[in-house]
C-alpha cells in the first residue's frame, strides 16, 4: 500500500483547512505570549530611535539642504553630489575633513601608544606583583576613568595657559614663564591628557586577562626550563593579545569621538579633530557637510570594530578554558618593589592629584599661582554682591547652577531609567523570543549606537527631530529630545547588562515557575523581575554616571533651557568664568565619582564590566 | 489514568538536523520510564517536548488521551495548563524565595485555601525530610537538600506525571545512591507517572519499570531493565548498557584477526545458521577463567590467551587478555589466579552470545 495516492487525493479544502491549522499553531507557538507583542514593540521603538535617525543623518549627505539650492546647483530635496564634493575634494576640504582626519588619527596613535605603555606595566604591577598598597591603587588608577575627561583638559588650561587667548591667565605664565604653544594647546596636551583618562581601560581590561591567566601555563613552561622573559614573550604575551586587542580599538573608537577635551585645548590654536570640525559645520548650519563628517566617523568606527570583531576572534582561537588550576600567583619584585610603587604612585599623582588639586585651588584662588594668603577666598563657591559683570555670586548661590543641575538629574535619570528599564526588557526577549528575527535585529540595533559616537549621534537626532515629521513635533529645544537621544546611546551597555543577566539567570527558574502553572505576568512579577533586582540597579545607574559626565550628546542637543552641568560649565569657560566653570567641573567629576563608587558598593561588581561610557 | 502517548514525535532545532525523530513511546500509568542515552541523544528534549517547554515540529504528544500537542490540528497547550512537574538538572529553585515559599508556589497560585495548603507543603515537606530549612533561602542549602526542595516543589501541586532530568547527576555518589532509594520510595508513595532523563545506565536499570536507550534523537529500544541489559536489540543499546563494555567481535569477511576467524568457526560449529551474523557480543562478566590445566566441556567456547593486564576494580578484577592480537575484556569478582605475561584458559557459554546482523541489529535464535 503506497502513500502516494492519499497525498494526491486530499482535497484542497482540507489542505486549505490544515494550512489554517498551521497558523493557529504557529500562533499558539509563537505568539500567544505577551513576550512576542513586547518584541515586536521593541523592533518598532529601536528602529524609531536608533535606525530610522542614522538613516536620516545619511540622507541628508546626499539632499541638497535649505538654502544651498544656489550653490548646487539643484534644487531643495534633490539628490546631490555636492556635500561629498565639497568636504572630500574641494579647496577647503583640506580644512574641513583631511586635517582633522589626520589630527584624529595622530591623537588616538599617541594615546593608543601612551596608555598602553603605562597600562600594562601598572596592570602588571597590580595583578601579578607584590607592590605596596595594590589593593588602594586597584582602586585609584581608575579613578581618571571615573571623571570626566575635560577635568583634565580645564586642569590643563589653569596651569598651561599662555597668552596666545585672552582670560586669566594659567600658572605658569603668571610665575613669569610664558609656556610655548604646543605645549598649552594642540597636539601635545590632547594626547597626554587622553593617554592618562584611558590608560584605565588598559589597566581594567589587561589585569582582568592577567588575573584570569592560568598560572600552570606559565609553570609548565617554567618547569620546562624557560626563562621568565621567554615565558613572557611566548606564553603571556600570545594569550593576552585579545585583551591588548580590544583595549585598543576600544581607545581608538573612544579618541575618534571624543570632543570635550579636543575643543579646550584644541580651538585656541585652531587644532582640529572630526568630532570639532562637525561642531563647527554644525554651528555654521552646514547640515548637508555635518552629515558627510558624521557619516565618516560612523564608518571609521564601524571599520575599526569590525577588525577588532576579526582580530579577536582570530586570537581567540588559542585560548584555553581555564580549569581549576586558573589561580594566579604573585611575582615578589624584591629590590623593585619600591620603585615599582613609586612609579604607580607617580602616576596617580600626575593622573589624578595634580589636575584635580590644581582645579580645587583655582576655584578659591583670585589671581592664578599666587599663593599667598590674601588671594585665597570662597568667593567663587558662595560670595555675594561681586564686582563682576554677570554673576555676580558664587556659583553655589547661582541659580542658574541648581537649575542646570535639576536639569542633569531630571534628564540624565530618566534616560538612564528608561535604558536600564529597556535593557532588562530587550535582555529578555533576546533570550526568550521564539521568533529569531526580533531577537538578533534587537541584539544588533540596541548595539549599533556603539559604533556611533555620540556627536554623530547627537547630529542624527538634530537631522531627525529638527523639524516635524509625521505624528512627531519638532522635538529640537526640548527636553524629550535628550531623553530620546541619551537613552538611545546608551542602550548598548544597558542592552548587553539586560542579556548577559538574563542568560545568567537562565531559562530554569522562569520554566520552573511556568511548570509550576505560573502565567506570564505572574512570572514576571514573582520570578524574574525579583532576581534581577540587581542588574537592574547596576543598568540604570552605570548611564546615569556616564550620563552626567557626557558632553557630546549635549553640546549638539542641548540649549539654554535646557542646560545640563556640562554645558553649563562649558558656556562659563566660553564666558571666561574660569573660577565657575572649574567649580562645576568639580561637582560633576565628584558626584561621577561617588557615584560609581556607589554603584560598586551596593551591586559588588567590578568597574570593568561597565565598561564604556 | 493518564497515559503519556508521543506519536511519531520529531523536533528540529534547525532545519538540517533533528533533536528528535519520529519517537513513538507510550508511558502507561504509574510507570517509572528511565530515557536513557548519551549526551546530546535528545532525551531532555523529549523530556521537554511532554512538559511544553518545547513545540514540536511533527508529531503528536497526548496525555490521557487530550491532544497537547499537534501541529496538524493546530494545537498548544502552554507549559502551565499542563499539569507536569519537572525537576530540572539545575533544581532552578528561586533563589529570593525561602524553601517553604518555593513549595508553596505552586499552591498560592492555584488559590488553593490556606489550611490546605498549610497541610500539603507540611506533608511533602516532612515526607522529603526538608522541614527544617522551610525558613532558609536555596543559596544555604546543600545540593542534595535544594534537590529535595526542587522535588517537594513539584510533588506538592501532584502532578499527573512527574519529569526529573538528570535530577542526580550534580551529586555526589554516596547522596546519589540514597536519593536513588529516596526515588523509588516516593514513586511508590506517591504513586506517580514518572519520566526519568539520565546518561547513568545503573541509575536506569535500578530505578526503572521500564528503559527506553534513545540515540542521535531516535529511540533504540523500549523495554524492562533485564530485557536491555540481556537482549539488548541492536549494536548501540549492547554496547551503551553495561560496564565494564561488553566485548564487541566483528566476524564479517576480510577481517583477519584470528579472534573472529575462530569464533567464526565455533558459531558454525555450534549453531546451524550464522548467515546473517555481523558481530558477536560477549559480555565480560559471562566469560571464565580456567586454570591452565582446565579443559571446558566441548559445549562451550574455550580458548586459550595470554593475559595482558589487570585492573582491580575494588572487589571485583577486569582482566584483559589478548586474544591472538585482539583484546578480550574478562570480569570477574574472584581473584584472578594469574599475571601478565602468563597464558590462561577462558570459557564462554554459547547462550550468553549476543549475535548481531551487518547492520547491527540483534539476530534472534
Amino acid at each position: 500500500m503506497s502513500l502516494q495516492p492519499t497525498i494526491r487525493d486530499t482535497p484542497a479544502s482540507s489542505r486549505r483547512g490544515s494550512r489554517r491549522a498551521l497558523l493557529k499553531y504557529y500562533f499558539k507557538v509563537g505568539w500567544r505570549e505577551p513576550t512576542a507583542i513586547i518584541g515586536v514593540l521593541m523592533v518598532v521603538l529601536f528602529a524609531y530611535l536608533v535606525a530610522v535617525p542614522i538613516v536620516t543623518l545619511l540622507h541628508d549627505a546626499i539632499e541638497v539642504q535649505f538654502g544651498d539650492a544656489r550653490r548646487a546647483k539643484s534644487e531643495v530635496g534633490t539628490w546631490t553630489y555636492y556635500y561629498l564634493q565639497r568636504t572630500l575634494a574641494s579647496p577647503i576640504s583640506k580644512i574641513l575633513f583631511w586635517e582633522p582626519l589626520v589630527h584624529t588619527l595622530a591623537i588616538a596613535t599617541g594615546v593608543i601608544v601612551i596608555s598602553l605603555s603605562l597600562g600594562i606595566p601598572l596592570a602588571w604591577l597590580l595583578s601579578r606583583s607584590d607592590m605596596y598598597g595594590r589593593r588602594w591603587f586597584a582602586t585609584a588608577l581608575i579613578v581618571p576613568y571615573m571623571l570626566p575627561s575635560w577635568t583634565f583638559a580645564l586642569a590643563w588650561r589653569t596651569l598651561f595657559r599662555n597668552r596666545t587667548v585672552g582670560g586669566q591667565q594659567g600658572w605658569l605664565e603668571n610665575l613669569g614663564f610664558t609656556p610655548p604653544d604646543w605645549l598649552a594647546y594642540g597636539q601635545v596636551p590632547i594626547t597626554v591628557i587622553l593617554a592618562l583618562h584611558y590608560a584605565p581601560f588598559v589597566i581594567l581590561l589587561f589585569g582582568n586577562a592577567l588575573r584570569g591567566f592560568d598560572s600552570q601555563l606559565e609553570e609548565s613552561a617554567r618547569i620546562l626550563g624557560a626563562k621568565s622573559g621567554t615565558v613572557a614573550w611566548q606564553i603571556i604575551f600570545p594569550l593576552m593579545l585579545p585583551a591588548l586587542l580590544s583595549a585598543t580599538i576600544l581607545i581608538f573608537a573612544k579618541c575618534l569621538g571624543e570632543f570635550g577635551v579636543n575643543y579646550l585645548l584644541g580651538l585656541p590654536v585652531d587644532y582640529n579633530v572630526l568630532a570639532t570640525s562637525l561642531y563647527r559645520s554644525i554651528s555654521s548650519r552646514q547640515s548637508g557637510v555635518a552629515a558627510v563628517l558624521a557619516g565618516a566617523i560612523m564608518l571609521i568606527g564601524i571599520i575599526s570594530l569590525l577588525i577588532d570583531a576579526r582580530l579577536v576572534r582570530e586570537s581567540r582561537r588559542f585560548v584555553t578554558v581555564g580549569g581549576k588550576g586558573a589561580m594566579s600567583r604573585n611575582s615578589p619584585l624584591g629590590v623593585y618593589r619600591l620603585p615599582a610603587s613609586a612609579f604607580a604612585a607617580l602616576i596617580f599623582l600626575i593622573s589624578v592629584g595634580l589636575p584635580l588639586l590644581v582645579l580645587m585651588l583655582s576655584t578659591v584662588m583670585r589671581i592664578p599661582a599666587d599663593f599667598s594668603i590674601d588671594n585665597f577666598t570662597l568667593d567663587y563657591w558662595i560670595g555675594q554682591n561681586l564686582e563682576t559683570v554677570a554673576l555676580r555670586t558664587g556659583i553655589l548661590l547661582t541659580p542658574d547652577l541648581w537649575a542646570a543641575a535639576w536639569n542633569t538629574l531630571r534628564i540624565v535619570g530618566l534616560a538612564s531609567l528608561c535604558s536600564g528599564l529597556l535593557g532588562l526588557l530587550v535582555g529578555y526577549v533576546v533570550v526568550r523570543s521564539r521568533v529569531s528575527f526580533v531577537s538578533s535585529f534587537l541584539r544588533h540595533v540596541t548595539f549599533f549606537p556603539y559604533l556611533v559616537p555620540g556627536i554623530a549621534f547627537a547630529v542624527a537626532y538634530l537631522s531627525l527631530f529638527a523639524v516635524p515629521r509625521g505624528p512627531i513635533p519638532a522635538l529640537y529645544g526640548t527636553g524629550l529630545i535628550l531623553i530620546l537621544a541619551l537613552t538611545a546611546d546608551q542602550m548598548p551597555y544597558s542592552s548587553r547588562a539586560g542579556i548577559s543577566a538574563m542568560m545568567q539567570l537562565g531559562k530554569d527558574p522562569e520554566e520552573a515557575a511556568q511548570i509550576a502553572g505560573a502565567g506570564w505576568l505572574r512570572r514576571m512579577i514573582s520570578v524574574v523581575i525579583p532576581i534581577q533586582k540587581g542588574a537592574l540597579v547596576t543598568g540604570t545607574l552605570l548611564p546615569f554616571i556616564s550620563g552626567i559626565k557626557g558632553l557630546s550628546l549635549f553640546v549638539v542637543l542641548a540649549v539654554p533651557s535646557t542646560d545640563v552641568l556640562t554645558t553649563y560649565s562649558l558656556r562659563l569657560i566660553d564666558n571666561n568664568y574660569t573660577q565657575a566653570a572649574n567649580a562645576v567641573v568639580l561637582i560633576i567629576a565628584a558626584m561621577a565619582y561617588f557615584g560609581t563608587l556607589a554603584v560598586q558598593n551596593v551591586t559588588k561588581t567590578n568597574l570593568a564590566d561597565g565598561l564604556g561610557g | 489514568m493518564p497515559t503519556i502517548t508521543l506519536s511519531r514525535v520529531s523536533k528540529f532545532y534547525d532545519s538540517s538536523t533533528p533533536a528528535i525523530s519520529e519517537l513513538d513511546l507510550e508511558i502507561g500509568h504509574g510507570e517509572f520510564m528511565c530515557l536513557l542515552g548519551p549526551s546530546g541523544c535528545g532525551k531532555s528534549t523529549t523530556l521537554r517536548v511532554i512538559a511544553g517547554l518545547e513545540n514540536l515540529t511533527k508529531g503528536e504528544v497526548l496525555i490521557g488521551g487530550r491532544v497537547l500537542d499537534s501541529r496538524d490540528q493546530g494545537i498548544f497547550v502552554p507549559p502551565e495548563k499542563r499539569g507536569t512537574g519537572l525537576v530540572f538538572q539545575s533544581y532552578a529553585l528561586w533563589p529570593h524565595l525561602t524553601v517553604e515559599r518555593n513549595v508553596s508556589f505552586g499552591l498560592r497560585l492555584r488559590k488553593v485555601s490556606r489550611e490546605e495548603r498549610q497541610r500539603r507543603v507540611e506533608f511533602v515537606m516532612r515526607t522529603l525530610g526538608i522541614e527544617k530549612f522551610r525558613d532558609r533561602y536555596p543559596s544555604q542549602l546543600s545540593g542534595g537538600q535544594q534537590q529535595r526542595v526542587a522535588l517537594a516543589r513539584m510533588l506538592v501541586i501532584e502532578p499527573n506525571v512527574l519529569l526529573l532530568d538528570e535530577p542526580l547527576s550534580n551529586l555526589d555518589a554516596k547522596l546519589r545512591l540514597k536519593m536513588r532509594a529516596e526515588l523509588k520510595r516516593i514513586h511508590a508513595e506517591f504513586g506517580t507517572t514518572i519520566v526519568f532523563v539520565t546518561h547513568d545506565q545503573w541509575e536506569a536499570l535500578t530505578l526503572s519499570t521500564r528503559v527506553a536507550v534513545m540515540n542521535e534523537g531516535s529511540l533504540q529500544q523500549v523495554g524492562s531493565p533485564d530485557e536491555i541489559y540481556n537482549s539488548p536489540a541492536n549494536l548501540f543499546v549492547a554496547e551503551f548498557v553495561g560496564n565494564p563494555p561488553i566485548n564487541m567481535i566483528p566476524i564479517s569477511d576480510g577481517n583477519g584477526e584470528e579472534l573472529s576467524v575462530t569464533t567464526k568457526q565455533y558459531l558454525a560449529r555450534t549453531f546451524k545458521e550464522i548467515g546473517g551474523v555481523g558481530f558477536v557480543g560477549i559480555r565480560p562478566e559471562t566469560i571464565l577463567l580456567l586454570p591452565d590445566a582446565a579443559v571446558g566441556s566441548s559445549r562451550n567456547l574455550t580458548s586459550r590467551a595470554e593475559v595482558s593486564g589487570i585492573l582491580p576494580t575494588g572487589g571485583n578484577w577486569i582482566v584483559e587478555l589478548d586474544v591472538a592480537g585482539a583484546p578480550l575484556f574478562v570480569s570477574t569478582s574472584e581473584p584472578p589466579g594469574c599475571a601478565p605475561g602468563k597464558h590462561v584458559c577462558f570459557q564462554v557459554n554459547p547462550a550468553s552470545l549476543h549475535l548481531f546482523d551487518l547492520d547491527g541489529f540483534r539476530v534472534s535464535r
